[in-house]
C-alpha cells in the first residue's frame, strides 16, 4: 500500500516536473528566437501567464463531444509517455511505469495523440482545421520513417526494446549511444526537427496561412490543455532523447542541461529558416534522414 | 471558503494580472491601419516584451484590434468574429475612422462611431497611430484590464438589445448565426 | 516618327471601316481616342482585337457627364506590339443606360461590367453574373453617379459623432502658432 502511495506521489512529482521544465523551454524559445531577430523579447515566464490566462477564461466552447475530448487525447498521450520513459537513472521517484519493451510503445502511442486531435478538429468543421490534419498526418508519414528506423537499429544492434537496457549499456561501455551507433543519432536528430515542428516544419499549424491549423477552434481552457500537453510531450521526447543516445541522466540539473543542448537544435534551426511546403518537408525526412536510417541498420546488421 | 468575498478578490487579482501580461490580439485589418501592426509587432517596437502578441483565430484571442474604417459589409463579419471570441475580450478601436470616420466621414459605405455597434474599451486616435501611440493604447488597455474595468463584453452582453438594434440599422439583410458564446 | 505613322495608318482603317466614328487626334504620345455610337461598340472592338492587335483590354471606365444627361463609357485597349494604346469612347442615356454585353470579346470585362452595373446603373444585356459585386445588401441608388449626395445618405444612414464642426483649420493653427504669414499659393486652400 506504501509503495503504491509512493508510486502514485512519483508520477504527479514527474508530470508536474514536465510540465515546468516543458513550458520554461518554451518560453525560453521565445526569448531565444526574439534575441535572434534583434528584439528584447518576452520574459521566460511569459508562457506560465499565457497558461495561466487561458486557465481563467470564462467561456471555452465546443461543437461536439470528439472535440471536448480531442484535447484530452493529447493530455494522455503525454503524460502517459512522460510517465513511461524513465526520467532519470536508477531515481526512485522517477521510476514509474516503464517496464520492457517500452520502446515499441512509446512508439505507438506518440502517434496516438495526434489521432485524437485529429478526429476532434475534423468535427470542428473548420476547413483549416481539416488542412492542418492533412498536413500533419502526411509530415507524421515523414519522419517516422527515419524515427522509426534508428530505433529498430539500435534495438537489433543491442537485442532489446528497453529504454533502462539501452541505458545500462552505454554506463557499462562509458560511451554514449550517440558516439557508439552515430547513423542513428543523426536520422533520429533529423526526425526529431519534424516532431518539435519548429520551422521549416511548422506546416500544421502555421498560423499565416492555416490559422493555427487543428487548434483553430479551440479556445480558452481547451487551448491552455493543448499547450500543457505540448510542453510535456516536448519535455517527454527531449527525455527519451537522452535516454537514448546520450547515456541519461544522473539528477535533474543533468537533465535540464542535456536536454537543452538537444532542444537548442531544432530551435535554432527554425528561426534562420523559412516554412516548407508539405511535399517539400516530406522529400526533405525521405532523403538524407531516411539514407542515414539505413545506414544505421547496416552499421547494426554489420557490427 | 472559494465563495468567500476576499479570496475572490485574490483570484480576480491573479486572473487579472495574467490577462494584462498576455494579451493575444486578433488585428481586423482590412482598413489601411494594419500597416502600423508589423513595425509594433517586430525589431524596433517589439510589442511582444510586454506580453501583446498576435492570435490566429477569433477562439484563442483576446482583443479584436479593429484597425481603421469599417464598411457596412466588413462591420458584418467584425460582428461574427466579436461573437466568435472567448470571455473576457475586448476591442480596441484603432485611427480616426474608428472614432468618427476619420476622413471617410462622408463616405456611403463605411460606419462612422465603432462604439455604437461593438463595444469598445480603448480608443487610439491619430491617422495613422504611430507605434508609439499602439503601445500606449495598450498599455492603457492593461492599465483598465489590471483595474477590472475593462468590462465591455459584459456591457455588450447587458445591451445586446440596443446593439442588435443599431447592427441590423445598417446590416438589413441580417443572416447570422446564433452563437451560445 | 514611326509611331505617328503607325497612328495615322489606325485612324484611317479605322475611320474607313467605321464612317461616324470621332477621333481626337492631338496627343503627343501613343494614345489614339475614338467616340462612336453604341450600337457599333462590339463591331469596334471585334474589329481593333481581331484585325488591328489591340489584344489586351485594360480597363472599362465610366464617366458620369451630369448636366448632359449622359454616361460615357471607356473602353482601354493595348497593343503589345505596336506599343499603343487606344481609348474608345461612347455615350448612353443617363436615365435608361443599356449597352450589350461585351465578355464574348474578353473574358475580364464581366468584372468591369458588374462593376459599372453596380457603381453607376449601366444595364448591359445578357450579362451573367450575380446581382452583387461590392456593395452588400445596397439599396439606394448607384453611388457614384454625380447626383448622389454621399453625405446626405451617410449623415442619414450611420450615427455621427458630435465635434467635427469646430474643427480647427490646420494651416491657420500652425501659423498663429509660429507667427508666420500663410503664403500666398497656400491661402486658396485655407478654409
Amino acid at each position: 500500500m506504501n509503495e503504491l502511495w509512493f508510486d502514485i506521489m512519483g508520477a504527479i512529482v514527474t508530470v508536474i516536473v514536465a510540465f515546468v521544465v516543458g513550458i520554461t523551454y518554451m518560453g525560453l524559445s521565445r526569448k531565444i528566437t526574439a534575441r535572434v531577430q534583434n528584439r528584447k523579447g518576452p520574459p521566460f515566464y511569459q508562457n506560465f501567464i499565457d497558461a495561466l490566462k487561458l486557465a481563467s477564461k470564462t467561456s471555452a466552447i465546443h461543437h461536439g463531444f470528439m472535440q471536448h475530448v480531442g484535447p484530452a487525447f493529447m493530455m494522455i498521450t503525454s503524460i502517459m509517455s512522460v510517465l513511461i520513459i524513465p526520467v532519470l537513472r536508477g531515481n526512485a521517484w522517477f521510476v514509474n511505469l516503464n517496464f520492457h519493451g517500452d520502446l515499441i510503445f512509446i512508439l505507438y502511442i506518440m502517434v496516438f495523440g495526434p489521432l485524437g486531435m485529429a478526429l476532434g478538429a475534423g468535427q470542428t468543421g473548420n476547413p483549416n482545421s481539416a488542412i492542418g490534419v492533412t498536413r500533419g498526418l502526411s509530415q507524421m508519414v515523414g519522419f517516422e520513417i527515419p524515427w522509426v528506423m534508428a530505433l529498430v537499429a539500435l534495438m537489433m544492434q543491442y537485442h532489446t526494446t528497453s529504454i533502462v537496457d539501452l541505458m545500462n549499456v552505454q554506463i557499462q561501455s562509458g560511451m554514449w549511444l550517440m558516439f557508439s551507433s552515430p547513423f542513428a543519432f543523426i536520422a533520429a536528430v533529423m526526425a526529431m526537427l519534424g516532431m518539435f515542428r519548429y520551422s521549416p516544419f511548422d506546416i500544421v499549424g502555421a498560423p499565416q496561412e492555416l490559422a493555427s491549423g487543428p487548434m483553430s477552434e479551440n479556445g480558452g481552457k481547451y487551448l491552455f490543455t493543448l499547450m500543457s500537453s505540448g510542453s510535456i510531450f516536448a519535455f517527454a521526447k527531449l527525455t527519451l532523447y537522452v535516454d537514448l543516445f546520450m547515456g541519461g541522466a544522473g539528477n535533474l540539473v543533468e537533465l535540464v542541461i542535456k536536454t537543452f543542448a538537444l532542444y537548442l537544435i531544432p530551435m535554432l534551426y527554425g528561426v534562420t529558416s523559412p516554412r516548407y511546403r508539405t511535399e517539400q518537408s516530406i522529400r526533405w525526412f525521405w532523403g538524407w534522414p531516411t539514407f542515414f536510417g539505413f545506414l544505421a541498420i547496416i552499421y547494426a546488421v554489420v557490427f | 471558503m472559494i465563495n468567500d468575498k476576499n479570496s475572490q478578490k485574490i483570484v480576480d487579482f491573479i486572473s487579472n494580472w495574467a490577462r494584462k501580461h498576455s494579451i493575444w490580439v486578433l488585428g481586423y485589418g482590412t482598413g489601411c491601419g494594419a500597416i502600423e501592426i508589423p513595425p509594433t509587432m517586430t525589431s524596433r517596437y517589439d510589442a511582444e516584451r510586454l506580453g501583446i502578441r498576435g492570435a490566429a483565430t477569433p477562439r484563442q484571442a483576446d482583443v479584436l484590434l479593429i484597425t481603421g474604417y469599417l464598411t457596412t459589409k466588413t462591420l458584418k463579419r467584425v460582428i461574427r468574429v466579436y461573437e466568435q471570441m472567448q470571455d473576457p475580450k475586448y476591442v480596441v478601436g484603432f485611427g480616426s475612422c474608428t472614432i468618427n470616420g476619420g476622413m471617410y466621414y462622408d463616405s456611403y459605405n463605411t460606419i462612422n462611431v465603432l462604439d455604437k455597434y461593438l463595444p469598445v474599451d480603448v480608443y487610439i486616435n491619430g491617422c495613422m497611430p504611430r507605434p508609439e501611440a499602439v503601445l500606449s493604447g495598450f498599455g492603457k488597455l492593461q492599465q483598465l484590464i489590471g483595474e477590472g474595468k475593462a468590462n465591455g463584453a459584459t456591457k455588450y452582453k447587458e445591451n445586446l438589445e440596443w446593439y442588435r438594434a443599431n447592427q441590423k440599422k445598417v446590416i438589413p439583410n441580417w443572416v447570422m448565426p446564433e452563437y451560445n458564446w | 516618327m514611326q509611331e505617328k505613322k503607325i497612328k495615322n495608318k489606325i485612324i484611317k482603317r479605322v475611320k474607313t471601316n467605321f464612317k461616324d466614328a470621332r477621333d481626337r487626334n492631338d496627343f503627343k504620345y501613343n494614345r489614339l481616342d475614338f467616340s462612336v455610337k453604341k450600337e457599333i461598340i462590339p463591331s469596334v472592338l471585334f474589329y481593333l482585337k481581331d484585325e488591328m492587335g489591340f489584344i489586351h483590354l485594360s480597363h472599362i471606365s465610366c464617366v458620369d457627364w451630369l448636366e448632359e444627361g449622359e454616361l460615357e463609357v471607356v473602353f482601354i485597349l493595348w497593343s503589345p506590339e505596336e506599343k499603343i494604346k487606344v481609348f474608345v469612347r461612347t455615350r448612353l442615356d443617363r436615365d435608361n443606360p443599356v449597352m450589350d454585353n461585351l465578355d464574348m470579346i474578353w473574358r475580364q470585362a464581366n468584372t468591369y461590367e458588374r462593376e459599372l452595373r453596380e457603381m453607376y446603373g449601366i444595364q448591359f444585356t445578357g450579362l451573367e453574373a450575380p446581382d452583387e459585386f461590392i456593395l452588400e445588401d445596397w439599396q439606394g441608388p448607384p453611388p457614384m453617379r454625380r447626383d448622389f449626395d454621399t453625405e446626405a445618405y451617410s449623415n442619414e444612414t450611420y450615427f455621427h459623432r458630435p465635434g467635427r464642426e469646430d474643427a480647427e483649420d490646420v494651416r491657420e493653427t500652425i501659423t498663429k502658432r509660429s507667427g508666420e504669414d500663410i503664403p500666398d499659393f497656400a491661402k486658396k486652400y485655407s478654409r
